[in-house]
């Protein structure tokens, strides 16, 4: 049977770009296919019905018109706008880096409801959260995990054996923590504190959205965030590009 | 086989083919026909188009104040008698300047800043006029700087820096009204449109 010409989905916008003299390209993580791109006809103009639904960081209800190469998108309701996050400088950065990692880690037309779930919780904690950075690092391992690129947290990659408490590392390319007894040549073995692996495994156990305020200091923030960082950006083999005006914005941030 | 993807009898007009195909949305196709029609075109009309990109590449420079494109620095903008230097407009392009002088409602000076923040494409602060910007409002005669940047998530979040920026500086800052475009319709609006619409109401 062909597929009807219409079809409904919910969907969160990722990216748009122009397109054309008045159109959108639109990057969409949809619930129900996955990574769609779609075009947005005349949505650049002032008084088009699709203006300012199609905003990055949306959650809408869609109404799409299939298309030889790209669909059409011809409806578009508003679910969350993420008002929190688009009304603060630094939550509108972090709302940009949750996007990017969306976009690079979703696949295109194929469903992955894990990572749906994980995003739309994201944004909604990482504006109202008292800790938005903690937040973005369980994306971040959330990320690794709904993608299949988990970090072993519980044995050594290498000889499998229990760790035992400070004598431990972690390697991103292999995946995981080492032994101290394990030197597996060509591996990049970076150092890894022990109250960063206890917060990596309560990231691990613990979902998004029952994560609760955790105060960590300076040092051990810059840690799990150097790692997770480092981790995202090995699998995901490209530079993510708003990590740089991320990190200027909380620079510059008044204190 | 050939391995030109752009095959033409001649190779200058290969060449004129693939340069035109290098311009933002002129495809293969495109290329072709306009490479096509400029040999249809009078020598005339044909040098006078190569004479103009020559001469904008040659001749069209920064303005050292606002920052607009122009062909003497300072603009004539900027050293405008009639405008009004206590008030600046920020812009994220030269043809938002454009947009907003045919409105004839404004006359004060402009600062374009060449684009916004836009993460997803790596430009950070640092990739726009803003140290310019923020250099002539500090301890000059400026007393209002309206920004003008677009009602985008990009473009907001540009604002809410220049806002940051700015902030402890005696100037009066300000922000075009956002809300419902002319011809619209309140039933398509989006939330967030609409509730700034709201915000932003007028006594009638």
């Amino acid at each position: 049977m062909a597929h009807p010409r219409t079809y409904h989905c919910e969907a969160l916008t990722l990216k748009q770009a122009p397109f054309g003299e008045a159109d959108l390209l639109v990057t969409l993580f949809s619930r129900e296919r996955g990574k769609l791109r779609a075009v947005a006809k005349g949505a650049r103009r002032s008084n088009s019905k699709l203006v300012g639904h199609l905003e990055p960081i949306t959650h809408l209800r869609l109404a799409l018109n299939r298309g030889r190469n790209l669909d059409y998108v011809t409806q578009a309701q508003v679910i969350d706008s993420f008002p929190a996050v688009k009304n603060d400088l630094q939550a509108i950065a972090r709302g940009f880096y949750v996007a990017e990692l969306v976009d690079g880690f979703a696949s295109e037309a194929h469903q992955n409801l894990p990572l749906y779930d994980l995003a739309l919780a994201a944004l909604g904690r990482v504006a109202q959260d008292s800790n938005p950075d903690l937040v973005l690092r369980a994306f971040e391992l959330g990320l690794l995990r709904v993608s299949g690129f988990m970090p072993e947290l519980y044995r050594c990659v290498e000889c499998g054996e229990g760790l035992v408490p400070e004598r431990h590392r972690f390697s991103i390319d292999l995946g995981g923590v080492l032994c101290l007894e394990c030197r597996p040549p060509s591996a990049q073995i970076r150092p890894l504190t022990l109250r960063a692996l206890k917060v990596l495994r309560l990231l691990d156990r613990t979902s998004l959205a029952d994560l609760h305020p955790l105060q960590i200091d300076d040092a051990l923030a810059r840690e799990l965030k150097t790692l997770l960082e480092s981790a995202v950006e090995f699998w995901l083999d490209k530079r993510v590009m708003s990590q740089s005006v991320l990190d200027q914005v909380a620079m510059e941030a008044p204190a | 086989m050939s391995t030109d993807p752009i095959p033409a009898a001649s190779p200058s007009l290969s060449r004129l083919i693939r340069e035109l195909h290098k311009l933002p949305g002129i495809g293969p196709k495109s290329a072709q026909r306009l490479a096509y029609y400029l040999i249809r075109l009078s020598d005339e009309e044909a040098f006078a188009l190569a004479d103009a990109i020559n001469s904008v590449k040659r001749n069209v420079l920064f303005c050292e104040h606002c920052q607009n494109l122009t062909d003497t620095s300072p603009c004539a903008i900027c050293t405008g008698p009639q405008r009004n230097r206590e008030q600046m407009c920020v812009v994220e392009d030269p043809l938002d300047v454009v947009a907003l002088e045919r409105t004839h409602c404004y006359q004060g000076l402009y600062h374009v800043l060449h684009g916004a923040i836009s993460p997803l494409n790596g430009i950070g602060p640092d990739q726009l006029k803003l140290k310019e910007l923020f250099n002539r409002v500090s301890g000059g005669p400026v007393k209002e700087v309206v920004i003008a940047t677009n009602p985008t998530l990009e473009g907001e979040a540009t604002a809410m820096y220049i806002r940051r920026g700015l902030a402890g500086q005696d100037v009066r800052i300000t922000h075009l009204a956002r809300g419902l475009p002319v011809g619209g319709s309140l039933e398509y609006t989006d939330e967030l449109t609409l509730s700034r619409a709201f915000q932003g109401r007028q006594e009638l």
